[in-house]
């Protein structure tokens, strides 16, 4: 589904990944773990395009096509998702009309009809339950004036509604108290399938109490430098990111 | 409480630095004519490009009209009846050394509290006494001109180089640029000149200490200060003024100008009479300050602490012209008894990634009128400019004022600006904090006005930053009842 | 008044092809004069008149008006259709081309204590109901150039009276409706909105067009509100894209009165707003609220006096602005607190979009400030649509340009969402959403 090769990329001057290998099945749930500093935002952003990253090598291809030369809402129409790990407000932009034009878009690239008025909202309804979330929010504007919580919820809900291929959970556990962590991963549970794959990125292991994964990576200074199975993670959590790096080092 | 009676104390506070000094001037007669301009030329021996410099800035003047300006009121000045120049009465070559200088002079930096000697064994500073209108007295010369960098009198700098003055006066401050600068080029009396050469970071900060005594007489100072290609430059200007009972005008004039990578700090502490009582007698301190980023990377940065003169009407200014330069401007200005002040600055943003910062701190007391007034331009090639401005407001009694005239023009979409704007007064629920925890009200004011002020003093010259907090809680005694 | 200054405004004074109000009584007359002779004292403004010094008269100058005035009785309420708003219930008041057209307008069953008329028709046949108020909240012997042409020409507009505690639930639509003619006409309206002690009304302004032909539309609101009266105010100029707009707004507020003004700018090609507020009882708020979009060499400008001479009030300016192609927007805001209104409350602010190159903004919130125990701010900012934001919402499939506009109108949606009806937000929003789609964005 996903074949990341010999990724290189640069933000200004400083190379941040630094020839990155990735190769993600259908149905795969991948945690990419690191220390601080190690790459991982820059990994997300580039995956999903933001700018002000160079790539300088290397290539993403994703479901046959070269991902990197695509636009972002072109990556999220074959059905790439990032959930932020900071969501930015969005003061005045009401979240129905946001949820409505992000899943038509969708459905347009697809070539599916535009969704009327009653489906849709029954849609969103149905959404909303998974994640716990009152539809007061659909009222509101997006992100605004959300709590912390309620802001990673709502990425979860929006993942949901866009069903994505494929989705990269950017430090999502980060800023959540353990009840918020368990709702959010029980939603992101909900939504495993044999089509549906996930990066989950992040920096402890405590996430992945919830969200099993399949494999787990360990990203450090721009390079995945040992991959392995879920007990990678509980290791990790035993001996540190020290260890994995005087290791990785050593190897 | 801040009451009424608090605020006729800030009014009754005497002027601390007041007096007159008596020495003989050799002063010309008061008048303005084509002649009076050449016989300072003539007597400050300049050569003729000089004279002519002046004659053409004269007949400009003669063609403008004064300016009247909104939130500024004063009698009308009589050009007529001021003296254009002013020395002190001394053999031609002027003094060589301090032990030249005559005594009363020394004896009066001495009630100013601010001895020479002191000075330069306390702060390392060089200092070049301007006593009216002629340096008589430049020190650690030796130190600096070893590093290559001239400090000298500009009548000095006329003489000796030429050809590094002629190209740079009057090249950011042209005479027809307004009524004032205009008036100063023809009349100019003297000032300063820096030049630091490539690369150099000048070693001391140089500090010229400006003294107006001469009853009657017209300050028209000039400064100039060049700033060669990744040189560093620290100047700091002071200034208080004897007591009189005459209004004074000072109309000096400011220029900088630095190159690629150059920087050039500029700090101003301002304390000139400001007048009695009923405002009379105080200076009218009307000045055009300007510095000319001209480089790639140069960076201009002003900071002024203006507690003194009746009027003040001055806007220290930036033009950024060369790509990522910077621009800045610190103000403190405090007004009392009866004294106006119409201060702010302009950042024009002409080059690529050009950013510029104000922040402007304006106390009010007594009858005290303030206006910031500020102009921001991002031309149509300044791409990706940035400006932050914060004008706050503090306001002591109900007979005060502050106005804020910002003018924001952005003629580019790349653009980003931000301007935000606060009037306060010290909240009772302040004093009584500090109160309860045992602080007098007077001191408690003055911690707060300080506190109010720390982002500009953070950015003066430490030994000027210790001078300016005292200035201000000397210009606020008795702001509290 | 200059010799130049004649020439260009003598069409603007001329009697419109009907004859000018009859019967006009004296005291109107005595005003009227007043205004011509006080515009034989004024300057015609330029670069250096202070509250002229981003706005150039060139293009207003170079017109060659005459004077709007005749009845347009042939106008059918097909015509009007095009420009009512769906789903606005309201009593409506047309005006077209500067004539109020009793047959097309329609306010019958107002409540008692609700008084609509026509200007002309109070002057010729009840001038005594006009007299306390009309020229009293803009005095002649005070006005600036173009209130003063208003009034020294005065012919039609929109009387509306509200008695004491009156409750006016349903708005009132006031439509001004400018067709064009052969040759390029002025028209001068003159509104006065008085609210007695306790009453409240919504007004709905709008200015439209048929056609897109040059005109100029010159108006002057006077409002008066009593004590603990409440006006809502929504007012949408959607000029035609040739147009000259220019509108003097003048408001008293008596003791504990509400204004919310909410001023929406679309249209005209050059379009000149004064917002004057007066304050004469205390614990009175004034709320100004705008958005304007400028483009396709567009110019809104914007001044906004409001003076505190009274302890205890409150006020709030907020104005947003959208600009694009090769837009130009003027703000100048002034904020004056005498020294006796302690306790003044006021808070500014002036927020700027710049979308295209030759975009431009020029903007002057100014504070003055006699009073010592007061809160007041402004803050103002120009800037262009934050990365991060197009970003999130273009990883979510939506397209940059569709994700730049639901942005700009996240921007303009707290100046919209002021606005007193569904109707109007929806009719706004849409206008705007539709200005932005054909704007070019980068």
């Amino acid at each position: 589904m996903l074949s990341v090769k010999g990724l290189k990329a640069n933000v200004g001057d400083k190379e941040i990944l630094k020839g990155l290998d990735l190769e993600i099945a259908p149905g795969e749930v991948h945690a990419i773990m690191g220390p601080n500093g190690a790459g991982k935002s820059t990994l997300s952003h580039v995956l999903s395009g933001r700018e002000g990253y160079e790539v300088t090598a290397g290539s993403a291809t994703f479901l046959g096509q070269d991902l990197l030369a695509l636009a972002p809402e072109e990556r999220a129409q074959i059905g790439l998702f990032l959930a932020f790990q900071y969501p930015v407000e969005l003061p005045g932009v009401n979240n129905t009309y946001f949820l409505k034009a992000a899943l038509n878009s969708l459905r347009k690239a697809r070539g599916e009809p535009e969704l009327d008025a009653v489906s849709f909202l029954r849609l969103i309804k149905e959404k909303l339950k998974i994640l716990d979330l009152d539809d007061a929010l659909l009222k509101r504007a997006v992100n605004a004036g959300f709590s912390g919580g309620e802001k990673k919820r709502n990425e979860i809900f929006q993942m949901a509604l866009l069903e994505p291929r494929l989705a990269i959970l950017d430090e999502t556990d980060s800023g959540l108290d353990i009840d918020a962590l368990r709702v959010v991963a029980d939603g992101v549970n909900a939504l495993r399938s044999p089509e549906r794959s996930m990066i989950v990125v992040t920096h402890y292991q405590r996430l992945l109490d919830y969200i099993q994964p399949d494999y787990v990576h360990v990203l450090a200074k721009g390079r995945i430098i040992r991959s392995g199975g879920k007990e990678l993670a509980l290791e990790l959590e035993e001996k540190g990111y020290g260890w994995i790096d005087s290791e990785g080092q050593a190897a | 409480m801040t009451s009424a009676r608090a605020v006729d104390d800030i009014v009754k506070s005497e002027y601390e630095h007041g007096f007159s000094t008596e020495i003989e001037s050799d002063t010309l007669p008061p008048g303005l004519n084509e002649d009076v301009v050449r016989a300072i030329s003539l007597r400050k021996g300049e050569p003729e490009f000089m004279t002519e410099w002046r004659l053409k800035a004269y007949r400009h003047w003669l063609t403008m009209r004064e300016p009247e300006w909104a939130m500024v009121n004063y009698p009308k000045i009589d050009f007529q009846s001021i003296s254009y120049f002013s020395a002190p009465k001394r053999p031609e070559d002027g003094p060589q050394s301090l032990d030249e200088v005559d005594p009363l002079l020394l004896e009066t930096y001495e009630k100013l509290g601010i001895p020479i000697e002191e000075q330069k064994a306390l702060a390392g500073i060089a200092v070049d006494a301007v006593f009216d209108s002629v340096s008589i007295a430049t020190t650690f010369r030796k130190t600096l001109s070893e590093a290559g960098v001239i400090f000298c009198s500009i009548s000095e700098a006329v003489h000796e180089y030429p050809d590094l003055v002629k190209p740079y006066l009057g090249s950011v401050v042209p005479h027809t640029d307004n009524y004032y600068a205009c008036l100063n080029a023809a009349v100019f009396s003297d000032g300063t000149f820096v030049y630091i050469p490539k690369g150099v970071r000048c070693p001391m900060e140089l500090s010229t200490y400006f003294r107006i005594n001469a009853r009657n007489t017209g300050q028209f100072e000039r400064t100039l200060i060049v700033a060669e290609a990744g040189s560093y430059v620290s100047y700091l200007e002071g200034c208080t003024a004897p007591q009189r009972d005459e209004n004074q005008l000072h109309a000096a004039v400011v220029e900088l100008i630095a190159m690629d990578d150059a920087e050039i700090k500029y700090s101003t502490v301002q304390n000139w009479y400001p007048g009695d009582a009923q405002g009379k007698g105080g200076i009218y301190n009307f000045v055009t300050k300007r510095g000319d980023c001209r480089g790639a990377r140069s960076k201009i940065s002003w900071t002024q602490v203006e507690t003194g003169s009746a009027i003040t009407w001055k806007y220290p200014s930036c033009l950024l012209r060369g790509d990522d330069s910077v621009g800045e401007f610190y103000s403190v200005a405090v007004t009392k008894g009866r004294q106006q002040a119409d201060t702010g600055t302009k950042m024009i943003h002409i080059g690529k990634n050009t950013s510029s910062t104000i922040v402007s701190k304006g106390i009010s007391a007594g009858e005290g009128q303030q206006t910031y007034r500020g102009l921001v331009r991002i031309s149509q090639r300044a791409e990706n400019a940035r400006n932050h401005t914060q004008c706050d407001s503090l306001l002591i009694g109900d007979r005060c004022s502050a106005n804020t005239v910002p003018y924001i023009e952005v003629k580019h979409p790349s653009a980003k600006m931000e301007h935000e704007a606060t009037t306060s007064k010290i909240s009772e629920d302040q004093l009584f904090y500090c109160r309860s925890r045992g602080l007098t009200e007077e001191d408690a004011v003055s911690m707060i006005v300080n506190g109010f002020c720390k982002e500009v003093f953070n950015e003066l010259p430490m030994e000027f930053a210790v001078e300016a907090q005292k200035l201000l809680s000397i210009s606020l005694e008795g702001a509290v009842g | 008044m200059s010799d130049e200054a004649f020439t260009g405004f003598a069409g603007w004074l001329a009697e419109p092809s009907d004859p000018p109000v009859e019967g006009r009584p004296d005291w109107l007359e005595a005003q009227c004069s007043l205004a011509r002779e006080r515009l034989a004292g004024l300057d015609v403004p330029n670069s250096k008149t202070e509250s002229w010094r981003y706005t150039s008269l060139k293009g207003l100058m170079e017109q060659d008006f005459a004077r709007a005035g005749e009845n347009m009785t042939a106008l059918q309420s097909d015509d009007l259709e095009e420009v009512l708003i769906p789903g606005l219930d309201a009593y409506r008041i047309l005006l077209v081309n500067g004539r109020y057209l009793p047959e097309l307008s329609a306010h019958e069953d107002l409540p008692s204590g609700v008084r609509v008329a026509g200007l002309r028709d109070l002057i010729a046949n009840e001038p005594d109901l006009l007299r306390t108020h009309l020229n009293a909240v803009a005095p002649p012997d005070s006005q600036p150039l173009f209130a003063a042409l208003n009034t020294a020409g005065m012919d039609d507009g929109l009387v509306l009276f509200v008695a004491r505690g009156v409750v006016l639930e349903r708005p009132i639509e006031l439509i001004h409706l400018s067709v064009g003619l052969d040759e390029p006409r002025v028209a001068q309206p003159r509104h006065l909105v008085v609210l007695e002690d306790g009453a409240q009304a919504t007004l709905v302004e709008r200015y439209v067009s048929l056609g897109d032909s040059i005109y100029c539309t010159n108006s002057v609101l006077e409002l008066a509100l009593g004590r603990d009266a409440l006006l809502k105010h929504d007012r949408i100029q959607m000029e035609s894209p040739n147009a000259f707009h220019i509108t003097g707004l003048y408001l008293t507020q008596s003791a504990n009165s509400h204004y919310q003004g909410v001023n929406i700018g679309l249209g005209a090609s050059w379009s000149r707003t004064d917002l004057n507020c007066r304050f004469q009882g205390e614990h009175a708020e004034c709320d100004l609220q705008g958005l304007y979009l400028a483009g396709d060499r567009q110019l809104m400008d914007y001044h906004l006096d409001v003076l505190h001479s009274l302890p205890n009030c409150s006020s709030r300016e907020t104005f947003k602005g959208i600009l694009y192609g090769r837009g130009r927007a003027v703000f100048d805001g002034r904020v004056f607190v005498a020294p006796q209104a302690q306790k003044t409350d006021a808070a500014m602010s002036n927020r700027n979009l710049l979308l295209s190159e030759q975009s431009e903004v020029d903007t002057k919130p100014q504070l003055e400030i006699s009073a010592d125990d007061v809160k007041c701010s402004h803050g103002t900012t120009v800037g262009q649509i934050e990365p991060e934001m197009l970003f999130y919402l273009r990883s979510r499939g939506i397209g940059a340009s569709l994700a730049r506009r639901m942005l700009c109108l996240g921007f303009a949606d707290e100046v919209v969402q002021r606005l007193s009806s569904d109707a109007l937000r929806d009719h706004v929003s849409e206008q705007v959403g539709q200005r932005l789609e054909s704007a070019p964005m980068d």
